[in-house]
């Protein structure tokens, strides 16, 4: 043993005058600026999509309903309920997150005082609450675990789908978006929470979550499957869906919503055809005699009709231009919708047995009582087939149009003469559809474009989806928006100059009514060959108003119950974009209630 | 690595390889403690790393594995034998490998309570060393379902619920469109 | 069969079964049991050593594990893979990220993930952080054994300034769960470098003093050395790894032997003593607390000041992995710590084994060193093997 072994201890007593290092009141230490205590919600934030519920491997979390939270499209109207006998502070809860609402205070003392609301000295209830709801004294902590930026437990940018350059088609009809391939779309498809927010924001409420599901496991049957059970035309929804889905989607509060539209039409574009009727088990329908008339085959009309004929009725439907489809063909422009997808879902519709008589024009070929006549019922959806005009003086002039009726004369393969020079007036979906339509047929004939679009809402109000503009000017259209039509200036019959606008002050007055003002010194003029006027579209019933009993409200729509029964002639059924929409989700739902309604009609004892 | 290799095919017959994320092969249950013993005393691998099992239940399968490393030439060798499952309370035998490392008794110990694989002239195989008077199914069997034995033994907290979304929203924003009545 | 009579065991095939050791007939009053544990100083943890005594001399112990089994290896078979990290943090207390680093390493090797480089550095610089406030706790320990309660005083307040920087780094001071696969889950907080050095400056104090005050101490030096010896034969036979094989003259590191994180960018040898007892063993361990030191610092000096900390990796709330098996290890301050992980293609995994090094040093080799030894020193040999039950029962 060594000397020094024995006086080395003793250095011990060096430390006698150091400060002791406890810290005498642990209770003012605070956590760390990350620390994980208890938890906050933005309950206003929150949506109440349960991603944090899914994630917690305790089952801490519960999601219940919260006074003062209403359900609303977008908003659950539930709220995360903590379990702090159960939690274990991991934070995943928070970085899973899909709206950021949920963090973590940097507080972890709390007890309870005194009596609880219960009339208890404390209870375990005490520590099971909704966060963010119960006025905690941490709910408006800053410090506390936040998930970091560039960190997400779900990827938050989509996966971009393959497309066409602008150059490549600005002088084609060719389809501009190419699809999903498998990898791009398994991996969109792996971005969704399945929290199915976006079910009741859908018009036909989709099965969404469970056919992306299918999509990301690879199982397409089922995803058709799980479409096909309220939505028979995945090809169309799957491209010129207004998706208003994706306007809700979770994740996208923080990221791109899923490209829910763009994996439908993975779905219909990867299985073949000649799958359908086993995949669906349509091979064999048992027929059950009765049979039902579709006026119109626009989407709600093709809904309905193959609704009907799954449940067993024989359908027929009534189609007054020479092809089916309705606007989806006469409407959308091929370089959206190409026909051979449209017919691809058609066809379908078709070879569950269901009738088309085209060329046949209810009112002129064959009259409505006929049809009550001949069938147990008739559901009508003729659309909105006549283009509304902005009656400005010479707005009847030959060179002026209606996008509705040029979209049509394209699809029906009649020439349309092309000037160097036109003007669109309008800033909806249709509206950009005939620009782009046109732009591509200057292109053509031209190799230029000039065709300007002009509407009164302001840029970033416009009512056509985003990228139909970003698209449209790509592709050399010029799109002002925020200015409304003044005059029509003409040389004589045959020729016209130009369209005189003004700058839009405001669209709508105190009340709410359309009624535009205009800064009349701020106007501008563009020279025009031809005017399309492009400002909406009404309806055409006059074949239903002459011989039935229908009553009609205040603004001349008809009365009807959800399901689309018309009040006093029962055995008649509307829906579409006549009286809901318009877009083809709606029409697709609207025809299946309306089925579902026929069906439920004609089964029922009370009919007469 | 590869003429450890091309040795263990020489002398055994290795009925499957792996060398993605390290390399495995696989060898007949008769053939393993031959292999660990060659293993160990020809080719170095002297650290038994770890000795597990694994249920592949759907195949009617343990498959069992022993990881051996070659401290002098830094190497891991991953050996793999399935035996056939026995239906509890029949037990599935494979042997000890004991004599070469004393610490696989604690590993076969672990593995005859956990997964009822016997290992028949291990030492205190027989004796439990997690569980205290364990006559169940072996937990770490497939087959075992930790969640209902915890439903089964504890009980849930009263007066939790909680809501789906999606049946949420259906109830209070289109319970009527389209459903029959 | 867990209070047996200590009677030769019958093999359930009939055949009578040589234990290791002859077998005590304490019917013969020469012998006492004795109990040591679960709750006991001198087992850090909740482990209970059943002896059998003569007199004060131990002639055989039985360690008996399980009061704190929760099944983590077959819980995690249940759960997706992020959500084991919670779980896998629990499977040893005073040093979680081992568990995180290996079982996120072996989620990337199946799932083919690359990590970004700042996650390499920053997660082996929290690897370093995690094994200096391992070994403060455990130098308490080993002194408490051996009744000298102020060093661990000392250490507990050096860790507690370690933990106070986990708390800063990752919101947590104990289950951090901070290393995710792909990554880690934040970057390090503005002048997190100047606390880190502070603290480092205080550990060096601290072990200034323990180096007085325990090494070059009469009563530790009496008492340790020479005591609990492993022989360099044992430790392939007994699986010893880490620290326990080092002391006896075996160099294994992992960090050296299949350098992996930025441990290759990283200057060292691995600490290596030969006499192999438990004074030598804590003065490793002393060493190597020392050459944490180092390796923080020139983790600070060599890491990039920024960057990306984590790989976008798909939904983790459906990941699934391709079927595949691989081990993955890492040097703990006990020694190998290793996740042997077996996927079959789907959200779960099919099975993680979790090697924790104490699952030899605890059972087999401390039965067998603990034989013939004083009962007074049961609990310095236990501390100096440096054993956590939970990693044993998993």
């Amino acid at each position: 043993m060594r000397f020094k072994d024995v006086i080395y201890p003793f250095t011990t007593w060096k430390h006698i005058l150091n400060e002791p290092r406890t810290i005498k009141h642990p209770e003012d230490r605070e956590g760390s600026d990350r620390y994980r205590g208890f938890h906050t919600n933005d309950i206003q934030k929150c949506i109440g999509c349960g991603s944090c519920e899914e994630i917690c491997q305790n089952e801490a979390i519960d999601l219940v309903e919260v006074d003062g939270i209403e359900t609303t499209h977008g908003d659950s109207g539930l709220r995360p309920k903590v379990d702090y006998g159960r939690c274990c502070w991991c934070a995943l809860c928070v970085d899973v997150c899909t709206t950021n609402s949920l963090g973590m205070s940097n507080r972890f003392r709390w007890a309870v005082e005194g009596e609880n609301e219960l009339g208890e000295h404390g209870s375990p209830e005490d520590y099971r609450f909704v966060i963010g709801a119960q006025n905690k004294y941490w709910d408006n902590v800053k410090e506390g675990y936040k998930k970091p930026d560039s960190y997400d437990l779900t990827p938050s940018t989509a996966v971009e789908m393959d497309h066409l350059s602008p150059s490549e088609r600005s002088a084609s009809f060719v389809e501009m978006m190419k699809g999903y391939t498998r990898q791009q779309a398994q991996k969109e498809a792996d971005r969704c929470v399945e929290c199915g927010i976006c079910i009741a924001t859908c018009p036909a409420h989709m099965g969404i979550p469970a056919y992306i599901k299918a999509v990301r496991e690879d199982d397409l049957e089922e995803g058709l499957r799980v479409v096909y059970d309220s939505n028979p035309l995945p090809e169309v929804c799957g491209r010129v869906c207004t998706h208003k889905c994706e306007t809700v989607c979770a994740i996208g509060h923080k990221g791109d919503p899923v490209s829910i539209r763009w994996l439908k039409r993975y779905i219909a574009d990867h299985v073949p055809a000649e799958k359908y009727a086993e995949i669906l088990g349509t091979k064999q329908i048992e027929k059950n005699g009765k049979k039902v008339a579709v006026i119109g085959s626009g989407p709600a009309g093709l809904s309905a009709a193959h609704f009907l004929s799954t449940m067993g009725y024989a359908v027929t439907v009534l189609e007054a231009l020479p092809n089916a489809g309705g606007m989806m063909r006469y409407g959308i422009p091929e370089y959206r919708l190409p026909y051979d997808a449209l017919d691809k879902d058609i066809n379908y519709i078709q070879s569950l047995g269901v009738e088309f008589k085209t060329n046949c024009r209810v009112g002129t070929d064959v009259t409505i009582l006929d049809l009550k006549r001949d069938f147990d019922a008739v559901f009508a959806a003729t659309g909105l087939p006549l283009g509304r005009s902005t009656r400005l003086e010479n707005a009847d002039h030959k060179k002026v149009f209606q996008s509705i009726d040029l979209l049509r004369e394209i699809t029906l393969g009649n020439e349309i003469i092309v000037p160097e020079k036109i003007v669109v007036i309008g800033g909806g979906n249709v509206a950009m559809d005939i620009t782009r339509s046109l732009a591509r047929m200057q292109k053509q004939k031209f190799g230029v474009v000039n065709v300007t679009a002009t509407c009164l809402e302001p840029e970033g109000q416009m009512p056509a989806d985003d990228e139909e503009v970003i698209e449209a000017r790509e592709e050399g259209a010029v799109i002002t928006p925020g200015y409304g039509p003044q005059s029509i200036e003409i040389k004589d019959a045959d020729t016209l100059l130009g369209l005189r606008v003004a700058r839009c002050v405001r669209i709508f007055d105190e009340e709410g009514r359309f009624n535009p003002s205009f800064n009349t010194t701020d106007t501008r003029y563009y020279e025009a060959d031809m005017i399309v006027e492009s400002i909406g579209q009404s309806s055409d019933m006059s074949y239903l108003k002459s011989d039935l009993n229908i009553a009609f409200g205040p603004r001349g729509q008809m009365v009807m119950d959800a399901d689309g029964q018309v009040n006093g002639e029962p055995w008649l059924f509307v829906g579409g974009d006549m009286v809901k929409g318009p877009d083809v989700i709606t029409g697709i739902a609207t025809g299946h209630f309306a089925a579902m309604g026929i069906d439920r009609y004609l089964n029922s004892d009370d009919r007469d | 690595m590869e003429t450890v290799l091309k040795n263990v095919r020489d002398r055994y017959n290795v009925l499957h390889e792996t060398h993605t994320h390290g390399v495995f092969i696989t060898v007949s249950p008769n053939d393993v403690i031959g292999l660990l013993a060659y293993l160990k005393n020809v080719e170095g691998f002297t650290h038994l790393v770890l000795l597990t099992a694994v249920d592949w239940i759907e195949e009617n399968q343990f498959q069992l594995t022993w990881l051996v490393n070659n401290p002098v030439l830094k190497q891991e060798m991953g050996i793999r034998a399935f035996i056939e499952r026995s239906v509890w309370p029949e037990e599935s035998v494979m042997d000890s490998a004991h004599h070469l490392w004393p610490a696989a008794k604690t590993y076969q110990r672990e593995l005859h309570e956990m997964f009822g694989i016997d290992f028949p002239d291990s030492p205190e195989v027989n004796e439990p060393l997690i569980l205290e008077y364990w006559d169940q199914l072996p937990p770490y069997r497939r087959d075992f379902d930790t969640k209902k034995y915890s439903e089964e033994t504890y009980f849930p907290r009263e007066g939790r619920y909680t809501r789906d979304p999606k049946t949420h929203m259906e109830a209070k924003l289109y319970a009527r469109e389209g459903k029959k009545q | 069969m867990l209070f047996d009579d200590g009677k030769m065991q019958k093999h359930k095939t009939g055949q009578i079964v040589n234990s290791t050791t002859a077998e005590p007939d304490l019917g013969s009053h020469k012998y006492s049991k004795l109990w040591q544990g679960p709750n006991h100083p001198g087992i850090t943890g909740n482990m209970s050593l059943e002896l059998t005594l003569q007199g004060d001399e131990i002639k055989k112990m039985r360690t008996h594990v399980g009061y704190l089994h929760r099944g983590f290896e077959k819980l995690m078979e249940r759960r997706r893979f992020i959500n084991n990290f919670p779980l896998v943090c629990r499977i040893a207390v005073p040093e979680p990220d081992f568990n995180e680093y290996c079982y996120a390493a072996a989620l990337e090797e199946l799932a083919g993930i690359e990590v970004p480089e700042y996650a390499h550095w920053m997660r082996t610089l929290i690897l370093e952080m995690a094994r200096l406030q391992s070994y403060l706790m455990w130098l308490g320990g080993q002194a408490g054994a051996f009744g000298m309660g102020m060093v661990g005083q000392w250490t507990l307040y050096a860790r507690d300034r370690v933990l106070d920087l986990f708390e800063e780094l990752s919101g947590a001071r104990i289950y951090h769960i901070f290393i995710l696969p792909g990554g880690v889950r934040n970057t390090l907080p503005d002048g997190f470098e100047q606390r880190v050095n502070e603290t480092l400056r205080v550990i060096e104090d601290t072990l200034k003093d323990v180096d007085r005050v325990l090494f070059n101490n009469a009563v530790f030096k009496k008492r340790a050395v020479g005591l609990a010896h492993i022989d360099p034969k044992w430790v392939d036979e007994y699986g010893i790894t880490g620290p326990n094989a080092r002391a006896s003259g075996v160099p294994r590191d992992v960090r050296v032997d299949n350098p992996y994180a930025a441990y290759p960018h990283l200057d060292f040898e691995p600490v290596v003593e030969f006499d192999g007892d438990v004074y030598t063993r804590a003065r490793l361990r002393w060493r190597d607390m020392l050459l944490s030191v180092d390796l923080i610092r020139q983790i600070f000096a060599r890491m990039p000041k920024g960057g990306e900390f984590k790989a976008q990796l798909p939904n983790m709330l459906h990941w699934t992995i391709p079927k595949g098996e691989t081990y993955k290890k890492a040097e703990c301050t006990r020694g190998e710590y290793g996740y042997y992980i077996v996927t079959d293609g789907s959200k779960f995994p099919r099975r993680v084994n979790v090697r924790g090094p104490s699952y030899t040093h605890a059972v087999t080799l401390a039965e067998m060193m603990l034989e013939n030894c004083n009962l007074a020193d049961v609990a310095g040999t236990m501390v100096s093997l440096h054993t956590y039950p939970p990693e044993v029962e998993r």
